[in-house]
């Protein structure tokens, strides 16, 4: 869709001048009508750039067992400590962000595109479409969405990939819900109406008049699940339906050595969670400043 | 209204039916079947025929749809089958652990509203204030701390502060209520935070919009008796939202606690589910996966009563 | 306490005059023997798993041993204080006739079940043919172990004959399985499958109650066949898996003790805590994990990739340092390292990956891999077991292992269910896989290596890498046929030699070891190479 909108800047030429710089208006008018926005937002944009730069920042192979430093605490040589291994414990944080992001951002991408797209489908189709649709949806909702992920990886079985389905999966219904029903309001608007009875196909009235309009609740609700994926990564990881070893990942961390020895060694479980609860907070305390710039009056 | 209610009432029943099917659906296409963990996992050597009729006693030889019927034709009964791991019948072993997990979500339910609705209520009467930005940023931390973790953290200060944990099993509250409750208020803690979060957001911001309005705006220029009054008024319109999450989010709480469960070692609902999946017992997953649908159907069914009742506004015919 | 203030108004001098007591008893008991036991109490023990079924003929986990075995009985048994010796157990005698195929056993009389009904030759009788000759649709896991079995015979109310078709020299400790319960007659009669969610037998301890997901009961049997035992009045089983809630609990008194055994850092948790009062026993364990390789998939099919693959792991190395956080530990060949079939460590150290210089052996590991064609950074699965410990351990080591000889590991973390199909349907390129036993027997221990066609033409399933190697099919019916033990012995070695040098179709990793840390108020248990033989019939504890 983004691509889409890039695509028809580029054929009008001399107007893409003029959309960057409205862009950055709209930038800075944000920054400046919610700081705590704009700061999350910054942090998340650090984050990426530390997750993208880890093998150039972290001190030590995140991946190297080095028996001769096992459970050694914070220091000078290991800020944070090592784990069972001997494995960097700030270097495995610095790795897991790229697996946390990773995994965010693609579920919450996939999720929020297929619901958003069902979504828009069955508000413009209406009738008995909405109708199975919405009962799918609905009875989806019914599964606490930790428990659908788990039933999904079952099936699917771990590692990365699957736990990015499994999660982009437990979120289509959700999503799905709040675009149709921002899409429902635009439907039986009058040039909606009028561009049917002018005979346009399907797929222009969808894209040119209803894509836009779920452009807001869309972006709110991916920038909330994406919290919400990184949280069930790290819920799902712990149970070892997850990544697996010896990817570093922040869930995974948790598991295992770190509440066994939680006596012994602390900072195993107290570092990748604290990486957690930031990031998390960062995507939705951005996702809450979206929310009240876009789309006020939606509730997620 | 009454016609209205039963007729919601019944409604419920296709719904479930559907909600069988798929249920059915989704845990058949699960790879691996629990007869390979029951027989083979301690490494010894089975020959493949006692495999097979291992098999055919649990029934999994027989075709899918003969599977799926016999599992229907004893819902009518509230008949689930019995557990493929320890042949004792679902609803036995479930029944077992609901106990657990109902109070659990009571407990929490309880500390989320208690924390909830006074703050919520403060920071949207003191909207922009420190008290709305302190409340909104525990709320927002709320939602961003893993539950699971920040029961990791409690029981590392239970034993390094007090050299003490929590009773490993299960009391029920009328037989020791003291051991029942030092061993469920830890979880119940590390749950009601987030549970909390979630609440006081929603508080807030239904509060917010009905403050907006102009019954509420005048009431508030003309002096404090008036506000008093019109101020209850408000909270009744603004608990309408505040009801559904509570209620959502205490089905999620039947069911959802997979991952707490396991940390607290509680015998619930949640790490049945999880040991369920594990051991591929696909009766028990089937009636795990019914119950929290139900209870998330029937849970629905009570907050729209709550709305008739609450919101006088609301007709139906 | 409360009012019983007469001794002493001063607190001090109560103390005193408590402590004085006690020295005086230590002091008179201590000749005597600290280890006299005391009847009483109520022993809390931790099981990490919980049992599908009660019937022990059909069931394989551990988690079914520990809190139902006191319920039962067996024929014979491995005394659990003198492992590996075999002695009576309802079985109060025995004679072997001398060609070895007949085995009489006399039984003892007076024995009583739970439900006061008296044991017969024809239990023990019924018993066995379940566990042999199943019928219908019962199942018997260990059937495929008595196929010597030709008869069991109950000659009269006191005598139980074995006829085998041939000599197997380790007949009685077959007998001696921890899984072969002996149950009522009338009840199997009636119902095969009532032992399945029933109790019913003659062992120390009643059955109290189950109550699923939390603990077990089991109350003293008064009318015990062993005079004067067992010592408690009763047990407790409580069933956590948690690893770290298990170390609270014995942290926190709320239970004594866990028998299948804990990982090095519980143990030192457990002692930091407890101090004197935690008692550490440690031994082998008849356990380990090896690897299996898929020969059917490129290059696993090379035998120079595969020892290549062997020579990267620093098993010594890894030994010492795994042994820190996992029960793995003891390095061994294909028996295990302190039983009777031990490989002695200098030849141990002849064997491809067993070397002490790591170094040259990852050298000439990667000279392997280019002879196989195998490039740098080349990737594989390893299938592993969503089973924490140890096997997640094992594999973070191995994967760590083989990169630094230039390869990326892919670890494919499955659910015990899936993960033994895939490892039947060959459905992976290399596997963690693991062997547990009761009894150090090349007989039962070596078979999974034999060819997965057999030249009878029957399938091995057990032979997950899919090979066919001849050679270990004739030394292994060799050594099978063996009677003389150093004989036995050599040709042993040389399928070991053949298995894991020469062909490596499968590699040992460690063996495991057994930890049990626990209060010092446990006594009259002794820790053995399997985790399989606690019956509580001589345990007890002290206040």
């Amino acid at each position: 869709m983004a691509s889409g909108v890039r695509a028809v800047a580029q054929a009008r030429g001399p107007a893409v001048a003029a959309g960057r710089r409205v862009q950055r208006r709209w930038l800075a008018r944000f920054a400046r009508r919610y700081p705590l926005g704009a700061m999350a937002g910054i942090a998340i944009l650090g984050l990426t750039v530390f997750a993208g730069l880890a093998n150039h920042l972290a001190p030590y192979d995140p991946l190297a067992n080095d028996f001769g430093t096992m459970f050694a605490a914070p220091g000078a040589r290991h800020w944070f400590g090592t784990d069972a291994f001997g494995r960097d414990v700030l270097s495995r944080i610095l790795y897991g962000a790229r697996t946390a992001l990773l995994v965010g951002f693609a579920a919450s991408l996939v999720g929020a595109t297929i619901g958003g797209t069902v979504g828009v489908a069955a508000a413009y189709f209406g009738g008995t479409t909405d109708l199975i649709i919405q009962r799918l949806a609905d009875i989806m909702i019914s599964f606490p969405i930790i428990i659908l992920a788990l039933a999904i990886v079952a099936i699917l079985g771990s590692g990365t990939f699957n736990l990015v389905a499994a999660i982009a999966v437990s979120f289509v219904p959700r999503i799905e819900l709040v675009v149709r029903a921002s899409a429902l309001s635009v439907r039986e608007t009058t040039y909606v109406e009028a561009a049917r009875a002018i005979g346009a196909r399907h797929w222009r009235i969808v894209f040119r008049h209803m894509v836009p309009n779920v452009t807001a609740p869309y972006l709110v609700m991916l920038t909330a699940f994406l919290g919400q994926a990184i949280l069930l990564e790290a819920s799902l990881s712990f149970l070892g339906l997850g990544v697996n070893e010896p990817t570093p990942a922040w869930g995974l961390m948790l598991s295992g050595a770190a509440v066994e020895f939680v006596q012994r060694a602390p900072w195993m479980a107290i570092f990748p969670g604290l990486a957690i609860t930031f990031t998390v907070l960062a995507f939705n305390v951005l996702g809450d400043s979206l929310r009240d710039a876009l789309d006020p009056r939606l509730r997620i | 209204m009454a016609r209205y209610l039963t007729r919601r009432l019944l409604l419920m029943i296709p719904t479930l039916l559907v909600v069988a099917v798929i249920i059915f659906v989704l845990v058949r296409v699960i790879p691996g079947d629990i007869v390979e963990l029951r027989l083979v996992s301690g490494g010894s050597f089975v020959t493949a025929s006692v495999i097979e009729a291992e098999r055919a006693r649990l029934g999994l030889n027989k075709p899918i749809w003969r599977q799926f019927v016999d599992w229907m034709g004893g819902l009518p009964r509230f008949d689930l089958g019995t557990s493929m791991w320890t042949a004792a019948p679902i609803a036995k072993e479930i029944a077992l652990r609901f106990q657990l997990s109902l109070q659990l979500a009571i407990m929490s339910t309880l500390i989320a509203v208690t924390l909830a609705l006074p703050l919520g209520i403060a920071a949207a009467v003191r909207r922009g204030t420190w008290v709305d930005h302190l409340v909104q940023i525990l709320s927002v931390a709320g939602l961003a701390t893993p539950s699971f973790w920040l029961g990791i953290l409690l029981l590392l200060f239970l034993l390094s502060n007090f050299h003490w944990l929590p009773p490993l099993t299960f009391t029920p509250l009328w037989v020791d209520p003291k051991a029942n409750l030092l061993q469920l208020i830890w979880p119940a803690l590390a749950v009601g935070y987030r549970y909390s979060a979630v609440t006081t957001r929603m508080t807030r911001s239904a509060m917010l919009e009905v403050l907006q309005e102009d019954y509420v705006r005048t009431a508030w220029a003309k002096g404090l008796a008036q506000r008093v009054i019109v101020i209850r008024h408000a909270l009744r319109n603004a608990m309408l939202p505040v009801v559904t999450v509570i209620g959502l989010e205490f089905a999620f709480l039947i069911g959802g606690l997979v991952v707490t469960e396991q940390v607290f070692n509680l015998n619930g609902i949640g790490k049945l589910f999880v040991d369920a999946i594990a051991r591929r017992d696909y009766t028990m997953i089937q009636g795990l996966l019914l119950l929290v649908a139900t209870v998330y159907i029937v849970v629905n069914f009570l907050i729209e009563l709550l709305y008739v009742w609450l919101d006088p506004r609301v007709s139906y015919g | 306490m409360h009012g019983s203030h007469a001794p002493g108004r001063r607190p001090e001098l109560r103390i005193v005059a408590v402590l004085v007591t006690g020295l005086l008893f230590w002091l008179l008991s201590a000749p005597l023997g600290a280890q006299q036991p005391r009847t009483g109490g109520t022993l809390t023990f931790i099981v990490s798993a919980e049992p599908p079924s009660f019937d022990a003929h059909r069931e394989v986990t551990f988690a079914l041993i520990h809190p139902a075995r006191p319920h039962y009985n067996l024929l014979v048994k491995f005394d659990p204080l003198n492992y590996p010796k075999v002695v009576p157990d309802l079985a109060e005698s025995w004679t072997i006739s001398p060609d070895g195929t007949t085995y009489t056993f006399k039984i003892r009389r007076g024995v009583r079940f739970h439900d006061g009904s008296v044991l017969t030759s024809r239990d023990i009788k019924a018993s066995y043919d379940k566990i042999i000759f199943p019928k219908g649709d019962v199942i018997s896991v260990r059937q495929g172990a008595y196929t010597m079995v030709a008869s069991v015979e109950a000659a009269d109310p006191t005598t139980v004959v074995f006829r085998l078709k041939w000599k197997a020299p380790s007949f009685l400790q077959d007998v001696a399985s921890p899984w072969n319960w002996i149950y009522k007659a009338d009840i199997i009669e009636k119902d095969p499958h009532w032992y399945e969610r029933n109790i019913m037998g003659t062992g120390p301890f009643k059955f109290v109650e189950y109550v699923r997901g939390s603990h077990w009961v089991g109350a003293r049997n008064e009318d015990y066949w062993v005079r004067g035992r067992p010592y408690l009045d009763g047990y407790r089983a409580v069933f956590i898996g948690n690893a770290a809630a298990q170390v609270n609990a014995i942290k926190s008194g709320q239970a004594l003790v866990e028998f299948r055994g804990f990982s090095p850092p519980q143990r030192d948790d457990v002692v930091r805590t407890l101090g004197s009062g935690a008692t550490v026993q440690e031994s082998g364990w008849l356990c380990n994990n090896t690897v299996v390789f898929n020969s059917r998939h490129r290059p696993f099919d090379d035998a120079r990739f595969r020892k290549a693959l062997s020579l990267a792991i620093d098993r010594w190395g890894g030994s010492t340092a795994l042994s820190q956080i996992a029960f793995v530990g003891p390095v061994g060949g294909l028996l295990r390292p302190e039983g009777p079939f031990a490989t002695p460590q200098a030849e141990l150290e002849k064997l491809a990956g067993y070397g002490r210089d790591i170094a040259a052996a990852r050298a000439e590991a990667k000279k392997l891999l280019a002879e196989a064609g195998v490039p740098e950074g080349f990737e594989f699965n390893l299938l592993n077991r969503n089973v924490e410990m140890p096997y997640r351990y094992v594999a973070v080591f191995l994967i760590d292992q083989w990169r630094q000889i230039g390869l990326k590991v892919n670890h494919v973390v499955k659910e015990t269910g899936p993960y033994l199909a895939d490892e039947r349907a060959g459905n992976f390129d290399a596997a963690v896989d693991f062997n547990c036993d009761f009894y150090d027997d090349p007989d039962l221990q070596l078979v999974k290596f034999l060819s997965v066609e057999l030249p009878n033409g029957s399938v091995n399933g057990l032979n997950y890498g899919g090979y066919i190697d001849r050679t270990l099919d004739r030394l292994y019916d060799e050594q099978s046929r063996t009677e003389d033990a150093a004989r036995r012995i050599t040709v042993v070695r040389q399928f070991e030699k053949r298995l894991l040098d020469e062909k490596v179709w499968q590699i040992y990793v460690l063996w495991w070891k057994r930890i049990i840390p626990h209060s010092t108020k446990l006594h009259g248990y002794k820790v053995g190479p399997s985790h399989y033989l606690e019956d509580l019939q001589d345990v007890w504890i002290s206040e």
